[in-house]
């Protein structure tokens, strides 16, 4: 390839498994009880990497804004999926699928589109070949970032439930007693991000630009691509994270306001 | 476990009973605080579900028998009910209303500047207590007020009540849930209400 990409043959990926055995062995000397978890592993990585392979030569070649949101689309239910994943302060009636869902898309969405079309701008707009890479990356981020923030929200209004009953019996709406509980929610998913913001390029090269390097990428491009790439994070995992801690602190109460009774029960304020 | 009872204005409805009889579940139910299983709940003859919880819990102010203390001074604490929406355009109390209520309550004015996290159980007690009674609720529902307090602060802080209710008797009344049936000696016009538990 004219990009300067040097391919690996067959066997030379076969030769990568030793890399894993290496790995295995030190699961099996060690008895650390990961071998059959390490294998299983490395069999979905190779199945799940190569299929994708195929399906995005496919979605690329077809080019087809339909499809390409369908992908999207896929790609965005698998991360709620994985983000609303079950948790110990999250009570198992209230995982916010539906809400996870709608604030991964909006936010993936709102940056993903600015990054494709006004500030990547390939021919066309909505051109596969970037916008698939470019909103997976969102939503793998994104879907970090709320799945602390929703764990966080939970577990800080469970440590936090005297302080909430009090501002309540004060006359606090359910907004303004778990207020505090919000913002550790979204510091908290935000924190990750902005870390990284911080380190990028001391500690390790980011991966996307690691690819484009091995690539053969001009490294001064690959680093234009990254601060991109590392800004539409920052913004779709704040949106993400606000979106969702927004919509679904309302599930704390009830309708008629009182905390639900999932997380009273947990309550060690109280003697009777 | 069915209870039937009103308050009327100026009046104390005195609970007792033994440990685990639901004392504080009553008050909470009450403060609108935990769902009751079944029944009316009335303030002024309007049934509960014509007011919104936001509302009533004002009016209907429960202290806990373990006193909250928020970050930062008592100053700041006493007045957090005025950054509230349902607070808005209310005057915030008079440094001369706080100072007198801290006289009675046995607390010295030096206090107020004091990180309310640091504060003793018993005068986090009293602090909470001038939290709720500053935030102007009709009904105070109290949950072993006296609980934390030695003698002369118990005196102090029943007489404070007292002079509470009688300033605007019309319009204000007390649940108090107490294990000291002496906590209601102060107040003239006084239901008892036993409870006997499931």
């Amino acid at each position: 390839m004219e990009s300067g990409v040097i391919p690996i043959s067959n066997w030379q990926l076969a030769l990568s498994v030793v890399l894993l055995l290496l790995a295995g062995v030190v699961s099996a000397a060690l008895q650390l009880g990961l071998l059959r978890s390490l294998l299983w592993g490395g069999v979905r990585t190779f199945l799940q990497l190569t299929l994708i392979g195929y399906a995005l030569t496919y979605i690329f070649a077809w080019n087809n804004p339909w499809v390409i949101l369908l992908a999207v689309l896929f790609m965005t239910a698998v991360a709620t999926q994985t983000a609303t994943h079950r948790s110990h302060s999250v009570p198992r009636t209230q995982y916010p699928r539906a809400l996870a869902f709608l604030s991964l898309l909006a936010s993936t969405m709102l940056v993903g589109v600015i990054v494709v079309g006004l500030i990547i701008g390939p021919e066309p707009w909505y051109s596969a070949r970037v916008a698939i890479p470019i909103f997976g990356m969102l939503l793998g981020n994104s879907m970090n970032g709320i799945a602390l923030s929703l764990e966080r929200l939970y577990s800080s209004v469970n440590a936090h439930l005297p302080e909430v009953e009090e501002l309540l019996a004060l006359g606090a709406t359910p907004w303004e007693a778990v207020r505090p509980s919000v913002k550790e929610a979204v510091r908290a998913g935000m924190t990750p991000t902005i870390n990284s913001l911080m380190v990028t390029g001391l500690v390790s090269l980011p991966g996307m630009m690691t690819g484009q390097i091995l690539g053969g990428a001009d490294p001064r491009v690959a680093v234009r691509y990254q601060v991109v790439v590392m800004f539409m994070i920052a913004a779709a995992v704040a949106l993400g994270c606000l979106l969702l801690v927004g919509l679904s602190y309302r599930r704390l109460f009830t309708d008629d306001e009182y905390l639900i009774p999932e997380l009273r029960q947990s309550r060690n304020g109280s003697t009777e | 476990m069915v209870v039937s009872g009103r308050v009327g204005s100026g009046d104390v409805l005195f609970v007792h009973g033994r440990s685990g009889a639901g004392k504080t579940t009553l008050l909470r139910i009450l403060a609108r605080l935990q769902q009751r299983e079944a029944g009316d709940l009335q303030l002024a003859g309007i049934p509960d579900s014509q007011i919104p919880a936001t509302r009533w819990r004002r009016q209907v102010h429960y202290s806990a028998q373990r006193p909250v203390a928020f970050a930062g001074s008592v100053r700041e604490n006493i007045v957090i009910p005025y950054s509230l929406a349902s607070y808005r355009g209310e005057p915030p109390p008079t440094a001369g209303e706080v100072e007198q209520a801290l006289t009675q309550l046995l607390l010295d004015q030096a206090v107020l500047a004091q990180d309310a996290r640091t504060l003793s159980g018993g005068e986090l007690a009293r602090v909470a207590l001038l939290r709720a009674v500053l935030a102007r609720p009709r009904v105070l529902l109290l949950d072993e007020p006296t609980g934390a307090l030695d003698a002369l602060a118990r005196q102090a802080v029943l007489e404070f009540l007292r002079r509470w209710l009688e300033e605007a008797a019309a319009e204000r009344a007390l649940v108090i849930v107490s294990h000291l049936e002496d906590d209601a000696s102060p107040f003239s016009n006084v239901t008892w209400l036993e409870l006997e538990g499931r």
